[in-house]
């Protein structure tokens, strides 16, 4: 726990602490090959993204995750301290569970595994209508299929008409269409709400 | 008692015949709500309208003889064998193509659920009970007009809370109204939401310079007093360092955001940047001649 604040202490320092800097690239530089110095793999077109991975999560061990893919293939997939994990908000390793779905973007090294640059675990994307609204919670019907969404206090936010997104969810209508982006429940209808667009 | 019921059902079964017909025949809406209906899967896309014409003209056709005067027994059983066919039809679109829209009362669209097989059992019942009616529905009318506008009230509402297109006329509303009185939505406090924070990330100056250096997506973050600090991965001349952004946490003003790739491990900052001070106000708008030297 003190570590992680040292650390963040250590970095924030960096970001804010130091004396205002006046130019636009006062130290180091931003020269095109810092972008890309890696290069890009060339992928055939209509040939599947090697370095794209989806599925439900099997099994985890130190620093992998074990995925069965919706097309049966079998993934392994390294996490580093540099991945980035989100369920339902940035998070961490340790909470991700098996069961959970995942979508994972990274770099597939020679031994087959896909080292993770980002995983976002039971992320969902819903287009659906509010039938009905309860304490924290949007019954949303999405194709006829009912959808139960729960709003987490504190995460979820609302997007009103593209405007940036605010905490107050009171101008969401019954009956009107939402976008829901949230993170899915396995198993379940039930999905915990990130953001929910909506018209005001 | 059943004197009196039973000759008044004919005249609800004809209301709601002829209203579904309208859908079918008149609406303009009629080919569309065909399309989505099962009918297109049971008897193929180009035959799905005429079909579907062809129901509302019976359904048509069996409403206006409900209505019309003599009242025999005929009238009531082919209303029935009209339901049952109902019944197999939303039968076949529950197994066959449970995507499909009932296509009923109106073209909004609604999938077949357990209210529309009740709504035919009622239209199904209703014939039924019309079997033993004798009198027409105007002679009841005229003798006990009271408890027969009541009946058919309620019937009437019966039906509509069993049709699944007509809930947005009242179901919705009245869904409202109750979120209305009892405000389940949080309202919001004055905590600004991660969201509003990263899209402020994204429409500031620093963002368009740096962001092609960023390989992850949102790693951690946390507040330090007025910012809030955005910690992604990044690749810098082939070397995975983190991108450590500072943005404004209650204000609005993308042009103070900052960042610093540091390689964490040594603890070595390899880029910081922040971009150049607004100019206070743009070249036109100050005065060319200075109003002093103008009065001078």
């Amino acid at each position: 726990m003190t570590e992680t604040v040292d650390r963040r202490r250590l970095l924030t320092n960096a970001v804010v602490g130091s004396a205002a800097l006046a130019g636009a690239t006062a130290l180091g530089s931003l020269a095109p090959e810092a972008a890309f110095a890696a290069g890009d793999q060339a992928i055939e077109p209509g040939a599947p993204d090697p370095n794209f991975a989806e599925g439900r999560i099997t099994g985890i061990s130190a620093g992998m995750l074990f995925v069965t893919g919706s097309d049966m293939a079998l993934w392994r997939i390294r996490i580093t301290g540099g991945t980035s994990i989100w369920k339902l908000r940035p998070t961490t390793f340790d909470q991700v569970a098996v069961g959970d779905g995942l979508y994972a973007r990274g770099l597939r090294l020679p031994d087959g595994t896909l080292a993770a640059d980002s995983v976002w675990v039971n992320i969902v994307n819903v287009h659906a209508h509010i039938a009905a609204i309860g304490r924290n919670l949007l019954h949303l019907d999405h194709k006829g299929k009912r959808i139960v969404g729960h709003l987490v206090p504190g995460t979820s936010a609302a997007r009103y008409n593209n405007t940036p997104a605010v905490s107050d969810m009171s101008m969401l209508r019954v009956g009107k269409h939402v976008q829901v982006i949230g993170a899915w429940v396995p198993d379940t209808n039930e999905v915990e709400i990130a953001t929910v667009y909506a018209a005001a | 008692m059943i004197s009196w019921i039973a000759p008044l059902q004919p005249l609800l079964l004809g209301l709601v015949l002829l209203w579904s017909a309208r859908l079918k025949l008149l609406s303009p809406h009629a080919a569309a709500a065909a399309g989505r209906s099962a009918l297109a899967r049971l008897v193929g896309d180009e035959r799905a309208l005429p079909t579907y014409r062809l129901v509302g003209v019976v359904e048509a056709a069996l409403g206006l003889v409900l209505l019309a005067p003599p009242t025999l027994p005929a009238e009531a059983l082919a209303a029935a064998a009209l339901s049952l066919g109902f019944t197999g039809y939303l039968v076949y679109a529950r197994l066959a193509a449970p995507e499909s829209s009932c296509g009923c009362l109106s073209a909004t669209r609604t999938p077949v659920r357990w209210r529309s097989f009740a709504r035919t059992g009622g239209l199904l019942a209703a014939s039924l009970l019309a079997l033993p009616a004798t009198v027409g529905w105007f002679d009841v009318l005229r003798t006990r007009p009271l408890p027969a506008v009541a009946l058919l009230l309620a019937e009437a509402a019966l039906l509509v809370a069993l049709s699944p297109e007509l809930d947005r006329h009242w179901l919705d509303p009245l869904r409202q109204l109750k979120v209305q009185v009892t405000r389940p939505l949080p309202a919001g406090g004055f905590d600004v939401p991660l969201d509003s924070t990263v899209e402020q990330l994204h429409r500031s100056p620093v963002w368009r310079e740096t962001a092609v250096l960023l390989t992850s997506d949102l790693r951690e973050h946390w507040d330090d007093d007025g910012w809030r600090i955005l910690v992604f991965t990044a690749r810098h001349f082939g070397q995975e360092v983190s991108a450590v952004y500072a943005v404004p946490r209650l204000r609005y003003r993308p042009a103070a955001v900052r960042v610093v790739l540091i390689d964490e491990p040594t603890g070595r900052v390899v880029l910081s940047l922040e971009s150049p001070p607004d100019s206070p106000e743009p070249d036109w708008v100050r005065p060319s001649p200075s109003p002093a030297a103008a009065a001078a």
